[in-house]
């Protein structure tokens, strides 16, 4: 057993040296771009797979909005491999870290809001109004909406990290359960695996859909303020 | 390097070359020539078809190849049993709770791998066979316009060869529309010359008649004048006795 849960979540560092740069930069090295027509299967299908997260995220989007179709696509694949990457044992997952997830959010949304005020500004400004309240809860809404836009990214960044986090710590808590009841009583053992399966299929779903939501929710705060 | 060597060497043979060796590399680099050769990057070596071979999606097939001559066909697999036990009895490898996650995220892994994998890998190769028929269905119609493009313009050859039949009938056609118009107006010229000439034989038919008939009505004026009381009154009688007689003579045959 490890010192303690959380010791697979620290940094990994070799000789006091954190690998963690080289780790964050290992998920590209599995995007291999090529320029010929017909790729092998692999490449087949990342293009494929490229094209239908860009399809299916970009077309609600204008022009404008569209001009940032390499950044949301990017941004899904990297959270996407990373936490996909993270289920392998004794892996480390970047997205783990609420520093790594505040470093992506908080530019992110912040620059959705700054185009919104300069571009659009009454239209910006317009949303922390929903349409059709009552006029002596005005003042109270506006508070609101700002607090919930600030919440924005903290929130964004926070859904991420506790959700692989969350999962991580399952699994691991399981395998111990699992190891620790081997010697006592096989056949529950054998029942704790099985809960282990199934939840590292539920992680496997988890990754893709945190990555999907994440990149969703900046598109849509994209959308409002393009 | 080795013209600095190859020119302090003449340099001790001919002391006049001394001074030479310090234009060596510079002339060296000016002698030397570029691209006398064709750049490599062309042609392209063709990507191979087919990965290599691997055995239990790992360890490739020449590690095998390597160990067989000298371990056989088991060499290798002892090898990594020896490791692996090694390992694990020395506790250089340590049997934590991750190791059970991670076998069990393996077995999922190789599980996966072995479920969908022949359909993933059709899809692709189906995603690639769409690219080049599509491709294909390009350069076809292409061809298949050129081709039909092709023999349209022979068939327009072919029937410039045949254009002088439609102008043979084209010039029978005017040639009898002229024959047909001037046998038409030979004809009215014939009808119309025709006419005057029946009109002047009309009009000296019927002077004669005229005169005729003047001179018949003039005779008999005349003769009708000359007949005086007389003769009238004696003919009148001879006629009524000569009636007479007939009377008799045609009462007296019916009897008979």
């Amino acid at each position: 057993m490890n010192q303690n849960l959380f010791a697979s979540f620290n940094i990994p560092a070799i000789l006091g040296i954190p690998l963690v740069i080289l780790i964050i930069m290992l998920p590209a090295t599995f995007i291999t771009p090529t320029n010929n027509l017909i790729n092998n299967r692999f490449s087949s299908l990342q293009q494929w797979l490229i094209q239908l997260m860009l399809k299916q995220m970009m077309i609600t989007h204008s022009t404008k909005g569209r001009t940032w179709s390499l950044m949301l696509m990017a941004l899904i694949t990297f959270i996407a491999l990373n936490n996909l990457l993270g289920l392998t044992p004794y892996a480390f997952t970047p997205t783990t870290q609420l520093s790594m997830n505040l470093g992506m959010a908080i530019p992110l949304w912040a620059a959705t809001v700054l185009m919104g005020l300069r571009f659009k500004t009454k239209l910006a400004l317009a949303h922390f109004l929903p349409q059709g309240t009552p006029v002596p809860l005005i003042p109270m809404l506006i508070i609101i909406e700002t607090i919930s836009l600030f919440i924005q990214p903290v929130a964004l960044a926070v859904r991420l990290t506790a959700n692989i986090t969350a999962g991580h710590l399952l699994m691991h808590l399981l395998g111990d359960t699992t190891l620790t009841l081997m010697s006592i009583y096989l056949s529950s053992s054998t029942i704790t695996i099985i809960i282990i399966i199934l939840l590292i299929t539920l992680e496997l779903g988890v990754a893709l859909i945190q990555a999907y939501v994440f990149t969703l929710l900046v598109s849509l705060y994209l959308h409002d303020n393009s | 390097m080795l013209s600095r060597v190859v020119l302090s060497a003449a340099a001790t043979a001919a002391p006049s070359l001394k001074n030479a060796a310090f234009l060596g590399p510079g002339v060296l680099q000016a002698t030397r020539t570029f691209h006398t050769e064709q750049p490599h990057l062309a042609p392209v070596p063709p990507l191979p078809e087919y990965g290599g071979k691997v055995r239990h999606g790992l360890i490739p097939e020449e590690f095998f190849q390597y160990l067989y001559p000298k371990t056989g066909v088991t060499g290798p697999y002892v090898l990594g049993t020896g490791l692996i036990l090694y390992a694990l009895s020395k506790e250089i490898y340590v049997i934590t709770g991750e190791t059970i996650t991670g076998l069990a995220v393996i077995g999922l892994y190789i599980f996966g791998v072995k479920k969908f994998g022949p359909s993933v890998a059709a899809f692709a190769d189906k995603l690639n066979e769409q690219k080049l028929a599509q491709l294909e269905e390009a350069k076809q119609a292409s061809i298949k316009q050129i081709q039909d493009a092709v023999d349209m313009e022979k068939a327009q050859q072919a029937l410039v060869q045949k254009r002088h039949y439609l102008f043979d009938v084209q010039r029978n056609n005017i040639a009898l529309a002229l024959e047909v118009t001037y046998r038409e107006r030979l004809h009215r010229v014939y009808k119309e010359v025709k006419n005057r000439l029946d009109y002047h034989i009309s009009v000296q038919n019927m002077m004669r008649r005229k005169e005729q008939e003047h001179m018949i009505n003039w005779v008999e004026k005349h003769v009708v004048q000359s007949i005086s009381a007389q003769q009238e009154k004696e003919t009148i009688a001879k006629c009524i006795a000569d009636l007479k007689l007939l009377a008799k003579k045609a009462q007296a045959q019916p009897v008979m």
